[in-house]
């Protein structure tokens, strides 16, 4: 494994900003600031800065993003954790060729979010725990109490996004030094993971517009998206032949 | 409002009732950076209800210098269960405060909290969650792909930083400045004309940026490959209509990265 982050140019300062990052996206969801630093395209474009390979980090990004798009973040809701996830999946696509390995990132990527989803709620029970000893506190207006508990739940959920950073990098090492698809698998797995990310955004957008006025702007948008991606395929073939 | 009494240094009314008002809402500041937290200690019992009352802790300090008791009663009032849209928490904490400020009976208080979670939760979700969010991030995924490199994703992080700090700012002063009518100040602000505009914003955006994603993640594939993203593309979005949630994305990917294996193994 040591052979595989030398090979990276994976420094231990490097791996240590991944998981200060990786850390501060996963308190970003949910706790603090909320400033869309969670997002797959913002934390993935900023692994790929760290790293030293944007255009990893933006393909990965974009490809969760669109992931993330079919989730609607409402109310008391469990949904995934793609922040920490596609840190790890930046590591795991960094330095090598995308369009091989654009879906083994994925296959990393979609679990350890599902699994951030899960500690999420883990979090929440800890904090009702937490509530539940300071009732008496609490009652009787102790603003102590009040700071005690904001501050153990802030460091619970910072906990969890270095724990689910953590596992994601880990994850992502052990998948550079003992996984490695032919180059038709990892298309394959691309292709697989470009439709599946295809197909949430446009139930995302479905759900965004419902049944009325919206689904005119809809397809207004894919219209326009249609025809510009028509000139940017167009241009793209242009210049690889 | 009294004598339409202004704060001169914060813009803010003065607070009427019993008590006497604070010189200006001093803690403010320090209140409006905590409520970039007020999810911070979510749990199921009281959801945002102690984010809230830390967020409220630095406005209320100068209670504890009138009546301690009046204090401690309304620290205890600030941390009950609370809900909202994060983004808009400022305006129950504000107008909460206020409420304090101005002595009104303490059932009084806890039916506007209780009364504002609802509404503030549903117009926030429809603005933020489901409108201006989704909008710039698609449109920062069809920046991306035309070639915009990571200047889009800059350009969403700095708009998305002024929108939030903006909203915040305004949400806390107004629920200061109008106490317990800030059910009809917000009915009369920007915040529910903005609906009917992000929601169709964020529509063309996604519409947008879905095929422009796609353009850009395979720019050179043989046209079986591409029939082959489509047929997978096209069983997601069905099972997606007609399962709704049971089949998230998650699981969808998952199950579409393991056919593609197995479809591997199997022509290997």
């Amino acid at each position: 494994m040591s052979a595989a982050l030398a090979t990276m140019g994976l420094a231990p300062g490097v791996l240590l900003l991944l998981l200060g990052w990786g850390t501060l996206v996963g308190l970003d969801l949910v706790s603090w600031p909320q400033l869309l630093l969670a997002r797959p395209l913002v934390a993935g474009t900023v692994a790929g800065l760290l790293l030293g390979d944007v255009e990893a980090g933006l393909r990965v990004g974009l490809l969760l993003e669109l992931f993330a798009l079919d989730v609607l973040a409402v109310g008391a809701v469990r949904y995934p954790d793609y922040g920490p996830a596609t840190v790890g999946a930046v590591v795991l696509a960094a330095f090598a060729p995308w369009e091989t390995g654009l879906g083994l990132a994925t296959a990393l990527a979609l679990p350890v979010a599902a699994v951030g989803g899960w500690t999420m709620q883990w979090v929440r029970h800890a904090n009702a725990r937490a509530l539940q000893r300071a009732t008496d506190a609490l009652a009787a207006g102790d603003p102590r109490a009040v700071r005690r508990l904001q501050a153990g739940g802030l460091a619970r959920d910072a906990l969890r996004a270095l724990g689910l950073t953590a596992l994601a990098l880990v994850l992502a090492i052990a998948a550079r030094t003992w996984v490695q698809p032919d180059p038709a698998t990892g298309r394959l797995l691309t292709l697989a993971a470009v439709g599946a990310a295809l197909a949430a955004v446009a139930n995302g957008a479905l759900r965004i517009a419902g049944r009325g006025p919206r689904l005119g702007w809809l397809a207004a948008g894919l219209g326009l998206g249609l025809v510009l991606a028509a000139v940017l395929a167009g241009v793209l073939a242009g210049g690889l032949a | 409002m009294t004598g339409a009494a202004q704060d001169h240094r914060a813009g803010l009314p003065a607070a009427r009732g019993d008590g006497p008002p604070p010189e200006r809402w001093s803690g403010s500041g320090r209140a409006l950076l905590r409520l970039l937290a007020v999810q911070g200690a979510w749990s199921y019992e009281r959801m945002q209800g102690v984010g809230a009352g830390w967020a409220a802790a630095p406005l209320l300090r100068p209670l504890a210098q009138q009546d301690a008791e009046r204090y401690r009663a309304a620290v205890a009032r600030s941390a009950e269960f609370f809900n909202a849209n994060p983004n808009l928490a400022g305006l129950a904490v504000g107008a909460e405060v206020r409420a304090e400020f101005d002595g009104l009976p303490p059932e009084q208080i806890r039916r506007l909290r209780t009364a504002l979670c609802s509404p503030l939760g549903a117009l926030g979700d429809q603005v933020f969650w489901a409108g201006l969010v989704p909008a710039l991030v698609a449109l920062a995924v069809a920046g991306v792909a035309l070639g915009g490199g990571a200047w889009p994703v800059a350009a969403l992080v700095a708009v998305y930083a002024l929108v939030r700090l903006w909203t915040a700012r305004w949400a806390l002063r107004t629920g200061l400045a109008s106490g317990m009518s800030v059910g009809r100040v917000v009915t009369a602000s920007w915040l529910p004309r903005a609906v009917p505009r992000v929601g169709p914003l964020a529509a063309f955006a996604l519409g947008l940026a879905a095929p422009l994603a796609a353009a850009w993640l395979l720019p050179v594939v043989a046209p079986g490959h591409v029939a082959g993203v489509l047929v997978v593309a096209a069983l997601g979005v069905g099972l997606g209509q007609w399962l709704g949630t049971r089949v998230t994305a998650v699981r969808f990917g998952l199950g579409a990265l393991g056919i593609a294996l197995l479809l591997r193994w199997v022509t290997a």
